[in-house]
């Protein structure tokens, strides 16, 4: 019975001593067990359960605070000896930490935004709950329909899921009373807005359901920034007036700086003081729809069941007025959790950057295995030396794993650096997709994310060297520094490592190819227009001096008078929009799209109505924007208020709608029948909504008979910007209360258009670059390596007559096979991605012969440039040194 | 570790025999465990102040597993000028008063 406790006591003793390091166990485990066996004796003679738990006791507690004392030193020792070898391999180290750098510097760059952008939750009390309603004419293609006030009311009064619902739109207003005139953005909202979203005021209060009611003074709530730049944080600025659209405003309150959803505005005021939204039009008709509208869900309810609650109210409203909602448009209300809506397109292009930053780190770690494996087979005598020493394998492979993991510190702690110092790129970039751009920043997820890729990758390389470095080192001992057969399973590894890198450096370097091609495709699509010297001004009237109709075609028509005149200005015109508009770059055709009705043709059943943009001209649009006629006539000065209603289509119009037919004289109408306008003439297509999208048909009624005013377009003899503080003057000329914004040349809108694949393409680009780099770099040093392995063998080629051009091309063979391996297995993962980068090509196909042929030769050429300087070496190597050469 | 320079001050032993001194001399004031003693073992044997030594007791005496630790001139020049430390702090404390009773020397 004794002996069997006793075995057991030694066998918990001896488990307990797996806490003290490998080296320190192999010095004196047997003695410590001799020691513990002693005292167990002693124990076991005395008696008693105390003297046992005494012994036990002393015995843990001993071990347990020699343990971290002997790893500690161990890590010290550790430490300084990695730093000694990396001051020793300076290049090496320095290369190795760089490419690290370049790999989670990229990954740690586009986490931050993807952290900010995808996983981050809302910045407001249960942010879960918040939802995006949007009213859809699905079968015609409208994604955003906007909302009436009268639909509004409905979908509040019939809702059963929702806490709260609360409205919003946009404006832009002239602010008085503050210095000069100020064009503020102002946000538009009910009075239980802020109680949705959970925002407290900084000082003074939001807004009140009295607020809200019609006739009821109007108050201004300013945002965090307007305050602070506009008013140096004035804390006295509560009760301040302002003066907005003929009316008096009150500050009531500041709202505290929290990222606003859907837009940044400067202002906020109640839906009952803006002059659109209260005037008889948008409050009667339900077909007014200029509105958004968010929706809190209660407690326990599903986004699904709110989504089927107002999908039955639409459709209680579809029977109720049919007027309102055409037959077969597939009119339908959706419900979107709002975290969702906003990073619905920036989804794809970020998860796209995302791999392709995975792909660069995976590369540079291969790239750091491959050097760490060959700095290894130069330090395997050194190795062998140690092992025969004493050294285990555990403590090498410990004191590998802390070289490699202080490397990757390194190159993480710079990586930090480079995605801090990318931050403003990237906000600029993504602030283009979506609103939460704003709230990238590195914070310590980032921190954490970019130490645990450097942990992952020193582990990865570093268990890889070590795994695959030679089994028996005490055969190496044997052996020549650079025995001919050494390491070929090491070689193997390596090589297979390259490979790898190869063909995700080819990957990588398709889709870089791709997007590039792609924006080029686009830059020489011909837009439809003559965008050279032509400047468009967005001139926002003071809306309350025009609320009707007549008061607008005058003032529209005094402005084009005015400018007219002005020396310089070829032609000029006024449009409610105008081709590149940042609007409707991001809105495309469906946000100025509306079903309409042919005279004389009637829907089989189910049939979709058709669909056309339009746009309200004045009747020199054509001619300052040099859009063609190809049949008919284009607008007219006759084509006045009273005058019969007519309108222009474009080729895309009269191909999908009269195929086979001719347009002109036939009738159409917008407002399901009670007012017809006549088509008179046919007109060039414009790629309106983006270069990379189809044009769209097109319908252009005239300003006079439909005024809606909001972009002046201007054609100048001479450089347009020169022109603009001389437009600008003739506009107040006309009324000094309308803020003129917005103002750039068409072919900057036309470039900035672009911008969203551009920067993709640029930051693909750059991506694959860095890829490109490490791989080639990671050719050159295997290179560099076969050949320092191969001193003795090519000293004996040389010396029984081969010629330099002979071993040259060994060497370069070498690497242009590895090069066409890694690009044979490239091309399969390229194609297997097609589907990835689909969406984002512009009549460019995914597996585009040229580019795949491009980057293949590109690769190749790399291989060639980094083989080349090893194989000269080879090539000038003399036979007697290296016969000589251990 | 001081008192593991002392055990060893007046020949070789090996651990368990320095941990069986101490805890006689101390009167199991100090008692050491395996791996507090071979901690310090390691410690002292790093810094020089002992080593481990070549000479084995008789055959029948030895076990193969045991080494057995002495002094080196440093690590008795080193206890020495620990202990004459020590001896001066006594004087001065005895010199202050710092014993209220007598203490049997």
């Amino acid at each position: 019975m004794a002996k069997s406790s006793e075995s057991l006591s030694q066998r918990i003793f001896r488990t307990l001593l797996r806490a003290l390091p490998f080296d320190f166990r192999v010095n004196y485990q047997g003695e410590m067990e001799g020691v513990f066996r002693e005292q167990q004796r002693e124990m076991e003679e005395r008696g008693g359960f105390l003297e046992a738990l005494k012994l036990w006791k002393e015995t843990i507690v001993g071990i347990f605070t020699t343990a971290p004392r002997e790893h500690w030193q161990i890590l010290t020792s550790d430490c300084g000896y990695a730093l000694r070898m990396m001051r020793k391999n300076f290049w090496f180290s320095a290369i190795a930490i760089l490419t690290l750098t370049l790999g989670i510097g990229a990954n740690a760059a586009i986490f931050s935004v993807v952290r900010a952008v995808l996983l981050r939750p809302l910045p407001y009390p249960n942010p879960q709950e918040l939802i995006f309603i949007r009213q859809q004419e699905k079968k015609i293609g409208v994604d955003d329909l906007g909302l009436s006030v009268k639909e509004i009311e409905d979908y509040r009064a019939q809702n059963r899921t929702l806490a709260g619902l609360a409205e919003y739109h946009s404006m832009s207003f002239t602010l008085f009373g503050h210095g000069d005139p100020d064009r503020v953005r102002t946000g538009v909202v009910s009075a239980n807005y802020f109680d949705l979203f959970g925002i407290q005021p900084l000082i003074g209060r939001t807004l009140l359901p009295d607020d809200e009611k019609l006739g009821a003074p109007p108050v201004l709530l300013l945002s965090y920034e307007y305050w602070k730049n506009n008013f140096g944080a004035d804390l006295n600025i509560v009760g301040k007036t302002f003066e907005m659209n003929d009316k008096v405003h009150t500050v009531v309150g500041v709202l505290p700086p929290v990222p606003q959803y859907p837009d940044e505005n400067d202002v906020y005021m109640a839906t009952s003081a803006c002059p659109f939204r209260t005037n008889k039009m948008h409050l009667e008709d339900r077909n007014m729809r200029m509105m958004e509208v968010f929706g809190r869900l209660k407690p326990g309810v599903t986004v699904a069941q709110s989504g089927a609650d107002f999908s039955a109210i639409a459709a209680g409203l579809k029977a109720a007025y049919p007027k309102s909602y055409p037959e077969n448009v597939g009119f339908t209300s959706v419900t979107n959790p709002l975290q969702e809506e906003l990073t619905r397109s920036a989804r794809p292009t970020l998860l796209l950057l995302l791999a392709a930053a995975a792909f660069v780190l995976l590369i540079a770690c291969a790239n750091v295995a491959n050097l760490t494996l060959a700095r290894m087979a130069r330090r395997e005598r050194e190795l062998a030396v140690r092992s025969a020493l004493g050294a285990g394998r555990g403590r090498l492979l410990r004191q590998l794993l802390t070289e490699s993991f202080l490397m990757a510190l390194a190159g993480g702690a710079l990586g930090l650096l480079l995605a801090y110092g990318s931050l403003q790129l990237m906000t600029d970039f993504v602030g283009r997709l979506t609103p939460r751009a704003r709230e990238i920043h590195i914070d310590s997820g980032v921190l954490l994310f970019a130490l645990l890729i450097a942990l992952g990758t020193s582990i990865i390389f570093g268990t890889l060297a070590a795994l695959f470095s030679r089994a028996d080192l005490t055969a190496s001992l044997k052996e020549g520094s650079t025995g001919a057969g050494s390491g070929r399973r090491q070689g193997r590894v390596r090589n297979a490592l390259i490979v790898c890198q190869i063909a995700f450096s080819f990957m990588l370097l398709i889709g870089a190819g791709l997007t590039v091609r792609s924006l080029y495709k686009m830059q020489q699509v011909h837009a439809g227009i003559e965008p050279q010297r032509v400047l468009a001004l967005r001139a926002t009237l003071n809306w309350s001096k025009y609320a009707d109709a007549e008061k607008t075609r005058l003032v529209v028509s005094k402005l084009l008078e005015r400018v007219q005149a002005e020396p310089g200005v070829v032609s000029a015109a006024i449009s409610s929009r105008y081709p590149f508009e940042p609007e409707a770059i991001t809105g495309g055709p469906e946000s100025v799209s509306l079903s309409f009705l042919i005279e004389g043709r009637t829907l089989e059943p189910g049939e979709a109505p058709p669909v056309t943009t339009f746009a309200s001209v004045s009747p020199d649009y054509f001619k300052t924007l040099g859009i063609p006629l190809r049949a008919g006539r284009l607008l007219a000065e006759t084509d006045k208020d009273k005058a019969p209603e007519v309108v222009v289509i474009n080729e895309t119009a009269q191909r999908k709608f009269w195929p086979h037919e001719d347009p002109l004289r036939k009738r159409v109408s917008g407002d399901g029948g009670e007012h017809w306008a006549t088509i008179v003439g046919v007109v060039g297509d414009v790629r309106e909504f983006g270069l990379d999208k189809a044009p769209a048909p097109e319908a252009y009624v005239s300003q006079a008979q439909s005024p809606q005013p909001s972009a002046l377009l201007v054609r100048t003899a001479a450089e347009p910007r020169g022109m603009q503080r001389a437009l600008t003057g003739a506009i107040h000329d006309v009324d000094s209360q309308t803020a003129v914004t917005h103002v750039l040349t068409l072919e900057q809108a036309r470039y900035e258009s672009m911008a969203s694949p551009r920067v993709t393409a640029s930051l693909l680009g750059i991506f694959a670059g860095l890829a490109l780099v490490i791989a080639s770099a990671g050719i050159g040093g295997i290179m560099a390596l076969m050949v320092s392995q191969r001193v003795r063998e090519i000293g004996i080629r040389i010396a029984l007559g081969a010629r330099p051009e002979t071993i040259l091309q060994m060497v370069i063979g070498r690497g242009l096979f590895l090069a066409g391996l890694g690009i044979a297995i490239g091309i399969v993962g390229a194609i297997g991605m097609t589907s990835l980068v689909k969406s984002m090509l512009f009549e460019v196909p995914p597996t585009d012969a040229f580019t795949f042929a491009a980057v293949g030769l590109t690769l190749l050429a790399a291989a060639v440039f980094a083989s080349y300087l090893p194989a000269r070496r080879a090539a000038a190597i003399d036979p007697n040194e290296a016969l000589r050469a251990d | 570790m001081f008192q593991i320079l002392v055990a060893l001050a007046d020949g070789e032993k090996h651990g368990y025999a320095i941990l069986k001194d101490v805890a006689r001399r101390t009167a199991d004031r100090v008692r050491l465990s395996a791996g507090t003693l071979y901690g310090n073992l390691s410690r002292l044997e790093g810094a020089g102040l002992i080593a481990e030594s070549t000479r084995r007791p008789e055959l029948v005496l030895d076990d193969e597993r045991r080494r057995y630790y002495l002094l080196t001139e440093f690590g008795r020049a080193v206890a020495v000028a620990e202990a004459e430390r020590m001896e001066d702090a006594l004087v001065q404390a005895r010199a202050k008063k710092l014993f209220r009773k007598a203490k049997l020397a």
